[in-house]
């Protein structure tokens, strides 16, 4: 038999933003200008990259290339792997991460282009968006980083602190 | 009190002889010396008489042009659970078990305020235990819950807990209970390296980590809900997902210092998305920082959920859901942007090659207000993201090139990428979505994984 006694237990996170971080230090690398055979060209950079143990991330593909972050210890390194293969390619150093956490992100709809469009509208320049379950990633100027955190913070703050029957007309 | 909740899925308890099975293993488990707690869905999946589905439609065909009231569609929709609980019950009942039918307010499920996809606050369970205490078999309404709109209010609203509510209510019942297990059942074998429509071969893992089915289930495999195997991860509580219909073993989702996980754990896609590209080329930088910030605005307003988001000093582009593309269409074909100021310039959103008879409308009637310059948005229409997940390999050199060369060498388009700690991902046409999977699933050898 129990005792009779049962606690009450907190369960699952409050929708919405929990946590927002920054983490410094990437370099985004832009591909561009492969007149002709893109993919194929793209597949090079890619190989002459790995070639030398380099790890990418968020890797997007644009029309003429594609674009890609590195950690910025390894970005010169990266560029003498594929500066001999004579593609037109740039460095943006001084890249952070700005990371979002929010459970369940995608199901709250309108929440992503939300954060972008606070970001855009504050001036921050986005450079790359992608996503997890429980969290949102943004790559920005390292010097918007923590700009970006402390307004996707107030903005959610200031969505919390709405009565709860508004949020649920909202849905 | 060795306590082990068994949730049962639509498929589980849709007909006599499923519900049957589905009774005879909670009694097995009984048998075994557990005290079982049920939790179910409600009866059979889309287009059987009481399935989710079909009690919306019941409003719907009344007049589809208006919107049912969300408390009044949640009231209905946690019909089809208690139906399917009280049945659940009584057949337990004629097997010779004693057996109770709990909604989520009676089992003590407390939620937010937020009717169609609320969250659990707390549990009480003391009346399900008190249940458990005089030997009978609690049965629960999976997806639901109650709250007090007003401090100390009588009752109390009942609200839904939206996408995969059942699983969470089986996930939460099992944390509130120190429970051994919670096991949920459905009408495959357990987690699968890929869906077997696409890899026929595709085997059962027997082992992943809840963040790993946290990600396959973000990546559209319909395993198990995220906020069950979040709720379960926070409270150590093991998670099984088995099948009701065999004697499969199940797959166990564990944290990840009991399995450190495997370098890919296995393909999975979402499918029926539609890809639109803004050409944002014609805008100087100050207006395209306004163009792109009316887009973004104007999606976030509407509840449209972004996938393969991109970002280009000359473009912009996302896919979103199939189901959602009209309400795109309709705010942003045709979409008018002014630009404030002396110059006079108006922007004019253009979706698809052709302009719409609106776009066409718009410009005519603007002309005369300043210069009108046409946004262009490509539209690819029936696109599938198709996910490689895993662990730690996702930082591997090479692995971009890697699934890239597959799909150039399998003559699969890729539109787009994305990737995360978990998962790579890939835009697809939607029509070669089976082979993308399985030139994945194949070129990293996942018909060995277990």
């Amino acid at each position: 038999m129990s005792t009779g006694f049962v606690a009450e237990t907190e369960f699952e996170k409050k929708r919405g933003v929990s946590r927002v971080e920054v983490r410094h230090g990437f370099a985004q690398v832009h591909v561009s200008r492969i007149p002709v055979n893109v993919m194929g060209e793209r597949l090079k950079v890619l190989a002459a990259v790995a070639a030398v143990g380099i790890s990418i991330d968020f890797l997007k593909l644009t029309p003429s290339g594609m674009s890609f972050v590195v950690p910025e210890p390894v970005a010169d390194k990266l560029a003498g792997a594929i500066e001999p293969l004579g593609i037109h390619f740039s460095v943006r150093h001084d890249r952070s991460i700005v990371l979002v956490h929010a459970v369940s992100i995608r199901d709250e709809e309108g929440m992503i282009a939300g954060i972008v469009n606070t970001a855009i509208t504050n001036g921050i320049r986005i450079d790359h968006v992608g996503d997890m379950h429980d969290r949102m990633l943004m790559v920005v100027q390292k010097e918007d980083g923590e700009r970006l955190a402390s307004l996707i913070a107030v903005t959610a703050a200031a969505r919390e602190a709405q009565p709860e029957t508004e949020a649920s007309d909202a849905n | 009190m060795r306590i082990k909740v068994m949730k049962f899925g639509g498929t589980s308890v849709g007909k006599p002889e499923s519900r049957l099975t589905s009774a005879l293993r909670v009694i097995s488990a009984k048998e075994q010396g557990y005290s079982p707690v049920v939790v179910v869905s409600a009866i059979g999946r889309k287009g059987a008489p009481y399935a989710t589905d079909t009690l919306i439609n019941v409003l719907r065909e009344i007049d589809p042009t208006v919107e049912p009231d969300s408390r009044e569609l949640d009231l209905l929709l946690a019909c089809g659970e208690i139906l399917s609980a009280v049945i659940f019950s009584h057949t337990l009942k004629t097997l010779g078990h004693s057996a109770q039918t709990f909604r989520g307010g009676q089992a003590g499920i407390r939620t937010d305020g937020v009717y169609g996809d609320a969250r659990i606050v707390s549990i009480n369970p003391s009346s399900i235990q008190r249940c458990l205490d005089e030997g009978k078999i609690p049965v629960v309404c999976g997806f639901q819950g109650v709250f007090a709109p007003v401090q100390g209010a009588p009752g109390g609203e009942l609200t839904t807990l939206g996408r995969g509510g059942s699983d969470t209510t089986g996930a939460a019942i099992g944390a509130a209970l120190k429970a051994e297990a919670v096991e949920i059942y459905t009408d495959v074998d357990g987690v699968k390296t890929a869906d077997p429509d696409a890899v026929k071969e595709a085997p059962t893992l027997r082992k992943v980590t809840y963040d790993e089915v946290a990600e396959i289930a973000h990546l559209g495999a319909k395993v198990v809900h995220p906020r069950a195997a979040e709720i379960a991860m926070n409270y150590g509580i093991p998670l099984w997902v088995k099948n009701t219909f065999t004697d499969d073993e199940g797959t166990e989702i564990v944290g990840r210092e009991r399995f450190p996980g495997r370098r890919v754990t296995g393909v999975t896609h979402t499918g029926k998305l539609v890809y639109l590209q803004f050409d944002l080329g014609c805008a100087n930088d100050a207006d395209r920082v306004m163009l792109e910030s009316r887009i973004y605005q104007t999606m976030a307003k509407y509840g449209i959920s972004l996938f393969m988001l991109n970002l280009s000093p000359s473009s912009t582009g996302f896919a979103v859901p199939r189901s959602q593309y009209p309400t795109v269409e309709n705010v942003l074909d045709g979409l008018v942007i002014p630009v404030a100021g002396e110059e006079k310039r108006i922007y004019l959103i253009q979706i698809g090659q052709h302009a719409s008879k609106e776009v066409e409308t718009q410009a005519s009637l603007l002309e005369s207000f300043g210069e009108v310059k046409r946004v262009p948005a490509q539209l690819t229409e029936g696109c599938t993201m198709v996910s490689l997940v895993g662990h730690e390999y996702m930082q591997t050199p090479g692995l971009f090139l890697d699934v890239l060369t597959t799909m150039t060498n399998g003559q699969v388009t890729v539109l787009q990428t994305t990737d995360s700690d978990y998962s790579l991902s890939v835009l697809v046409p939607e029509a070669d979505t089976n082979r993308a999977v399985k030139l994945l699933h194949d070129r990293f050898h996942l018909a060995e994984v277990r």
